[in-house]
């Protein structure tokens, strides 16, 4: 029995050492953050909050916490912590945006082109960002499949994808697919859909052919498993694009589409009911007040700016109400950012609502819980609860002033931006290179 | 030649005197007419004597002989143990190493690559767009065809020790078909060891059409991968029972990627940064395809994936980082800053992790390339680990170990001759031996 017992002390030994490269993240991932005033957006503040993370899940939301030896402490007294900033629509960390080539492209997948060096990971934390919605662009009726990634800037790109999130599938809708606000090369025909009408067309039809693509895989399957199979039975062509199709008919994959006018919206609804496939949101959505009985009724939440409106003809007759009307009707709303600038300030951009008839704290879900239910996470992250995965910011002022700054940014239990460490390193570089 | 003697005596008995006659002045007129001409020896033998050896395949010799016939190592070791035939020419190798001729397993050799017009005014520049609609795709593409051999460019190689190399085209996505090659003339089919060796891919982009974004690429190779195997099956079911069967439509692109989807004939991935790296293995293993990755010059920031794969690599001694990479993108003070200290490093850290590569040239000229590898060397990799990398490992990963890569007895003669060591700032190869063809590389005043 001793024997046994030493040789398993021995193999935990042994075990232990091999990981001794991961353990300093395992580490690094219990921290105990005191004295903050919590906003954990799932309820009512609590000032002078400590939250305490091991192994980057949240265990504890309270006060007097005791934190568990080599934890780091963080003493956050008259900062506010809120929920990790999820961004819904941005395209940073890719390699490449579009393959505008053809306005039918589901078979090309943004997890194929993550690019963890991209310095916007790093632009997106300073601002409290810990998860991106990470999509093909809007040159294409269908683009391509999307990605949700965690910031975990310096990881592997494989680490960043959260492989728990909604599937999501890029569409289009108005200009951008229509090349309205393109010059035509000379010997290069317009590219079809040039209207509204030819995009709802071409949607329907690539639908079609899914279906007809699916039907045949069927047929196929059937005779493969029947009795007296056909000697030269030979399967469908496996086409990649029709299989993507295929995924979001049978619900494995949910649309995300680029939207701006009423119209297209409706239409694009009634799509989705004749084919009976899911939308996750629709991004930019600018007349979306113009719809809210409609998109109620659909069940279907819209990703927005919040007000910059007007920059093309489809943007005229977006309102900056549109965020907060929307809210109060009852659909779920989040504040996305589109851009690889705009997401370090996601939110001032959601503080702005503030203006427009929203609470702090409706304008704070805005960007945490909202974004988080929109991409299928909000079981994983979005508020600050005992059980969730510990991305979170530190902001100097409430989040939603126009004077606040972000602090702190950390994603399950590790700290990936911390504005005074940096501070401090650029002061020490810059005394080096005077001494010199 | 005995044979042939042997093979002439057997036709007719009689006139055995008139015969051997004919046989001397027809094995003259072979030796005399066989040579490649201006400046090359070629004999049937050679002594190499008093020469220190580096086989590779095992412990240096201090003072050795190597025999060489007929284009192949007959007998090499201890001068005391090896008896020089009485035929052969004896070279004089006192002060000199031998080791085993350097393999430099991609490079773009021999070929014209012809440079694409700039437009020069607004209007030539719009019209270029409707003129890129032609795809640029050659799976089918032999670069075997294309060669155009220089002398002045194989003697350059050689002066570097390279004797064998891969030459790779460097068009498109589906690149086309690689081929191995001896640098002993400037005669193709003379000098072809494996043709085709392997598929080559790169991770580019169409300019204008289909794909012309990486993802695209991406999902063009899947698709491309997926209707090979269609095909294939569906020219099989065909083959063997064409009764109610449709015959499928003749396509050449699937046609040529066959061999290397199916048949699993090697598929070479062009890897310039981490990504890339990453992206061909997702493929290598969704296809079950026998892959090989080539640049990898950041292989040491995946060598956790590298590790396990078993996938052989290709690396190039290129320092400079990729675009996408992390070391281009913070100013070019920190990308050069990369390219001296950071990247020089790559081999070494592989080595650490007990990864097996080949070292290339690719995208070098041959004095950078000779260069870097010293430069490899400086940041930490062993000498004996670059030896392999340049001999034993790419001949393995080219399926030609039992013909290249060591001096061993029974192997194909090409070997280089140096005054000093290999990786030697200042060492230079003197002789430089190819399929037992002999070139001379003599210093200036010897």
């Amino acid at each position: 029995m001793k024997v046994v017992i030493s040789r398993t002390i021995l193999f935990i030994i042994f075990v232990l050492a091999l990981l001794a490269p991961e353990s300093y993240l395992l580490a690094a991932g219990n921290l105990l953050i005191k004295n903050a005033t919590i906003l954990p957006v799932s309820g009512p503040p609590i000032p002078g909050g400590e939250v305490l993370i091991i192994d980057g899940i949240i265990k504890q939301i309270g006060k007097n916490l005791s934190a568990p030896a080599g934890a780091r402490v963080i003493e956050a007294s008259g900062k506010y912590l809120i929920p990790g900033i999820i961004d819904t629509h941005t395209h940073l960390a890719l390699s490449g945006t579009n393959e505008g080539t053809d306005a039918i492209t589901p078979e090309v997948r943004m997890a194929d082109v993550i690019n963890a060096d991209d310095p916007a990971i790093f632009t997106a934390l300073t601002g409290g960002v810990t998860m991106v919605h990470t999509m093909h662009g809007s040159a294409n009726v269908i683009g391509g499949v999307n990605v949700v990634l965690k910031l975990k800037w310096g990881q592997p790109s494989e680490k960043l994808v959260v492989k728990e999130a909604f599937p999501t599938l890029k569409f289009a809708l108005g200009e951008n697919v229509k090349q309205s606000n393109r010059v035509l090369l000379p010997g290069r025909p317009q590219r079809y859909p040039a209207t509204r009408m030819g995009a709802n067309a071409i949607i329907r039809r690539e639908l079609l052919r899914a279906k007809d693509y699916m039907t045949q895989w069927e047929r196929y399957e059937k005779l493969k498993n029947s009795k007296n199979p056909p000697r030269n039975l030979l399967p469908p062509r496996k086409d990649l694009r029709l299989e993507t199709l295929a995924d979001l008919l049978r619900g494995k994959l949910y649309a995300r589409t680029h939207a701006y006018v009423a119209t297209e919206m409706v239409e694009f609804l009634r799509l989705a009911k004749e084919f009976g496939f899911k939308v996750a949101a629709l991004e930019h959505a600018w007349e979306a007040y113009k719809i809210t009985d409609e998109l109620l009724a659909a069940g279907v939440g819209i990703s927005v700016f919040i007000d910059s409106w007007a920059y093309k003809m489809e943007a005229a007759e977006g309102i900056a109400y549109n965020a907060a009307y929307c809210t109060r009707r009852g659909i779920l709303v989040s504040i996305n950012s589109d851009s690889s600038e705009r997401v370090r300030r996601l939110f001032n951009e959601a503080g702005k609502a503030v203006k427009y008839g929203l609470t702090q704290d409706e304008a704070l879900k805005m960007i945490t819980i909202n974004a988080a239910r929109q991409l299928g996470v909000d079981h994983l992250v979005g508020s600050i609860e005992v059980g969730k995965q510990a991305d979170l910011a530190l902001f100097d002022q409430h989040p939603m002033s126009a004077y606040t700054r972000c602090e702190m940014t950390i994603i399950e239990g590790d700290v990936y931006f911390d504005r005074q460490q940096i501070l401090k390193n650029r002061e020490e570089a810059a005394a080096r290179k005077g001494g010199n | 030649m005995k044979k042939r003697i042997g093979k002439l005596n057997l036709v007719s008995g009689s006139r055995k005197v008139f015969l051997l006659q004919a046989v001397a002045i027809l094995l003259f007129m072979i030796l005399s007419t066989s040579s490649p001409g201006a400046g090359e020896e070629v004999g049937p033998a050679y002594a190499l004597v008093n020469c220190k050896i580096f086989p590779v395949s095992g412990p240096p010799v201090e003072k050795g002989t190597i025999i060489i016939r007929d284009g192949l190592i007959e007998a090499l070791g201890y001068a005391e143990k090896i008896k020089i035939p009485e035929d052969a020419e004896i070279i004089e190798a006192g002060g000199l190493t031998a080791y085993p001729g350097l393999i430099s397993a991609h490079t773009n050799l021999f070929l014209e690559i012809k440079q694409q017009e700039q437009p020069q005014t607004p209007d030539e520049f719009l019209s270029s767009f409707s003129q890129l609609s032609e795809p640029q795709e050659f799976p089918e593409l032999q670069i075997f065809k294309e060669l155009k051999p220089k002398k002045q460019t194989l003697e350059s190689w050689h002066k570097i020790g390279v004797t064998t190399v891969v030459i790779a085209p460097g068009r498109g996505i589906f690149q086309g078909q690689s081929v191995v090659l001896n640098l002993n003339s400037d005669q193709p089919n003379q000098m072809v060891l494996k043709q085709p060796w392997a598929l080559h891919i790169n991770f580019t982009t169409e300019r204008g059409i289909y794909p012309s974004s990486l993802m695209g690429t991406v999902a063009f190779i899947r698709q491309k991968f997926y209707d090979t195997l269609h095909y294939d099956l569906h020219k099989k079911k065909y083959l063997s029972s064409p009764v109610f069967l449709k015959r499928p439509e003749y396509d050449h692109f699937l046609e040529a990627l066959i061999p290397f989807v199916v048949d699993k004939k090697p598929v070479v991935f062009q890897c310039n940064n981490q990504e890339d790296i990453k992206r061909a293995l997702r493929l290598i293993e969704e296809f079950k395809l026998k892959g090989v990755l080539t640049g990898c010059n950041e292989a040491w920031r995946v060598a956790d994936h590298l590790k396990g794969a078993g996938v052989p690599l290709l690396v190039t001694v290129d320092f400079r980082p990729a675009t996408a990479s992390i070391y281009s993108q913070q100013g070019e003070a920190v990308r050069k800053k990369a390219e001296a200290e950071v990247f020089p490093a790559n081999a070494a850290h592989l080595q650490k992790e007990n990864i097996t590569f080949a070292l290339t040239g690719f995208g070098l000229s041959e004095s950078s390339f000779r260069k870097n590898i010293q430069a490899a060397i400086k940041a930490g990799l062993s000498p004996e680990a670059a030896l392999k990398a340049l001999t034993v490992e790419p001949a393995r990963i080219l399926g030609l170990e039992r013909q290249l890569g060591t001096l061993e007895m029974g192997k194909i003669a090409n070997l280089i001759l140096t005054r000093g060591d290999l990786f030697d700032e200042k060492t230079k190869v003197i002789k430089v031996l190819v399929d037992g063809i002999l070139f001379n590389y003599e210093e200036k005043g010897q």
